[in-house]
């Protein structure tokens, strides 16, 4: 088996009599995303600060990259990249002096540090506020930079601890954009989020935490297919048609709600299959469609889901 | 490990990370301490009430204690101005070296320790960069004081350019110990407000209970023994010494030892406490 990019075994931290992680194990594939789910306080901020060896566990192991946190961190930090929930740069120095100076910290001389912060501020589109103090910045471009300067050493993995949190519609699809290319190129990816919308979209595994422990983990689709409903959504040209749905559906055993002003129909669907046997059923009754949209379940679904019945296994 | 990694294009080398070697401890001080430098000196508000507060405290104490010009501990200086300078020196170091720990907590909690913590980098060379670059802006106060203090005041430091040179030394040499107590303090709190209130606790009774503003022989006997054992005294004698070209007793060595038990041990605890340290409350 390829050595995961990221291998976590039974960890778990407390703060005095908090609890912050319970128990947690999981493993990443190299080049692949991983989307850390959960509501506040659901340790996802302290497995990151574990991963970036920013703070020791009380129990468990953790390895990136093959380096134990606690034993290699500095081999560790010499892999990872790290953007917080906080933009955390420089608000004195300008987006170009924040990424010359982890650069240099980095190791580069100073003709390599102005390159690659060049080279970052363009990829960025922070070419034309590059000479401003970072305190200047709006907050879209204060994530960009502060993703930037996570990136400037290249790393093999980069921990993204809710990237979008409070960014608007299109920053946060910039930011979506940017993660898919870096996993493109097979850059481990790690990010906590609070939007199941961005998790489905980005993640090739998802991992939900509650209360310190993985309450779920699989791929989205599988996360979906095992917990989301899909639903179908019938819209009849007469009152007469709907009349006659609402009995054929009945027949056949499927949940229903009717919308104002009656001639729209949802209907819960088991499965891909249902959608077929239901056209026909309509077909037979008399109750021609004017219109059928088919739901896809989404996270948003399985979170509910979840929360309704924390036992979910 | 690098081989492991699919990329897509070669980099030109210039911008690729994989060719820089990784930073030494001097690089990183380096680096570090030029950025706190910018930050303080790019901000003039901050240069100037940093200078303009030792001037004030300066014309408003040679002012309200004038009187104790013809006192006779005092009487020996030519004017109560040549006593109080060499003090205020020291009293900047000490406000200075608070302002170190306050510094530092600034940037725990805007997150950009947070960033450097996850740096490959000594977080020791974090600490030393803090406290070299707050030691520079420090030599600046000092020069701007004196020579304020001389052309307004009229202070006289009888000790020559060496001799006020010498007293200048010290007293940033004490004022870099101090900032490593401070640091240790904040890594410990990790409060603004309740750094705030430590410093005060601690700097005030220091300052007061020193011989810097009265001479000892003035005091009643109880602040006199607490005097004694108050190191600020021997900052204090020994940059009074220096600067006045008067006898300076076993002020000088006792002073730097002193200052070098306190850095010494600020200095573990802060790197010890640092590396625990978060960006952020703990939840």
């Amino acid at each position: 088996m390829e050595q995961a990019a990221i291998e976590v075994t039974g960890l778990a931290k407390k703060y005095g009599a908090v609890t912050a992680l319970a128990e947690v194990s999981l493993r990443v594939a190299r080049g692949t995303v991983l989307a850390v789910l959960g509501h506040n306080g659901a340790g996802k901020t302290t497995l990151l600060d574990i991963l970036s060896t920013r703070t020791r566990p009380s129990a468990g192991s953790a390895r990136v990259c093959g380096f134990d946190v606690v034993r290699a961190g500095r081999q560790v930090r010499k892999r990872i990249g790290v953007t917080g929930q906080f933009a955390a740069v420089d608000e004195a120095l300008s987006g170009r002096g924040n990424l010359e100076l982890v650069a240099r910290l980095l190791g580069a001389n100073a003709r390599q540090a102005r390159a690659r912060a060049a080279e970052l501020l363009a990829v960025f589109e922070l070419e034309d506020a590059a000479g401003r103090p970072a305190r200047t910045y709006s907050g879209g471009m204060r994530r960009r930079l502060d993703l930037a300067a996570g990136l400037v050493g290249d790393p093999e993995v980069l921990f993204l601890d809710e990237p979008t949190t409070g960014l608007d519609p299109i920053s946060r699809a910039g930011l979506w954009g940017t993660v898919e290319r870096l996993a493109a190129r097979g850059t481990t990816v790690v990010l906590t989020t609070q939007y199941l919308e961005e998790a489905d979209r980005l993640a090739d595994h998802v991992v939900v935490l509650g209360l310190g422990h993985v309450t779920i983990s699989g791929r989205p689709a599988q996360l979906k297919a095992r917990l989301g409903e899909r639903t179908a959504t019938l819209t009849f040209g007469t009152d007469l048609a709907a009349q006659r749905a609402r009995t054929a559906l009945d027949r056949l055993g499927l949940r229903h709600t009717s919308a104002d002003p009656g001639l729209v129909l949802g209907v819960a669907l088991a499965g891909p299959a249902d959608v077929p046997v239901l056209v026909r059923a309509l077909d037979a009754a008399g109750a021609p469609l004017k219109d059928l949209t088919v739901t896809e379940p989404t996270l948003d679904d399985v979170y509910l889901s979840l929360h309704r019945n924390p036992a979910v296994p | 490990m690098t081989e492991a990694r699919h990329r897509a294009a070669p980099r030109p080398v210039l911008t690729n990370p994989a060719t820089w070697p990784e930073s030494g401890f001097g690089t990183q001080v380096r680096v570090l301490a030029a950025r706190s430098l910018r930050t303080a000196f790019g901000d003039r508000r901050l240069v100037f009430f940093g200078l303009a507060q030792p001037i004030v405290l300066l014309l408003l104490f040679s002012q309200v204690f004038s009187g104790v010009s013809t006192l006779p501990g005092v009487a020996a200086y030519q004017g109560y101005v040549n006593f109080l300078v060499p003090a205020t020196l020291v009293n900047i170091a000490m406000t200075t070296a608070m302002s170190s720990g306050a510094g530092l907590l600034a940037e725990i909690h805007s997150g950009f320790t947070g960033r450097l913590r996850c740096l490959p980098i000594s977080l020791t060379a974090v600490l030393v960069a803090r406290t070299i670059a707050d030691s520079a802006r420090l030599a600046v106060q000092l020069l701007v004081t004196v020579i304020a203090s001389v052309a307004l005041l009229g202070f006289r430091p009888t000790g020559g350019v060496l001799g006020l040179g010498a007293a200048l030394l010290l007293t940033l040499l004490v004022g870099w110990c101090l900032s490593w107590v401070f640091v240790a303090i904040t890594t410990w709190l990790r409060k603004a407000e309740t750094l705030q209130l430590a410093s005060f606790v601690v700097m005030f009774p220091l300052m007061f209970s020193s011989s810097a503003y009265m001479p000892l022989d003035t005091m009643p006997g109880w602040l006199r023994v607490v005097s004694a054992i108050n190191p600020l005294t021997y900052a204090i004698d020994a940059a009074r010494a220096l600067a006045l070209g008067r006898p300076p007793g076993w002020s000088i060595p006792v002073a730097l030892g002193i200052a070098a038990v306190a850095a010494l041990a600020g200095g573990w605890v802060a790197a010890r406490t640092f590396r625990s340290a978060r960006g952020v409350a703990l939840p």
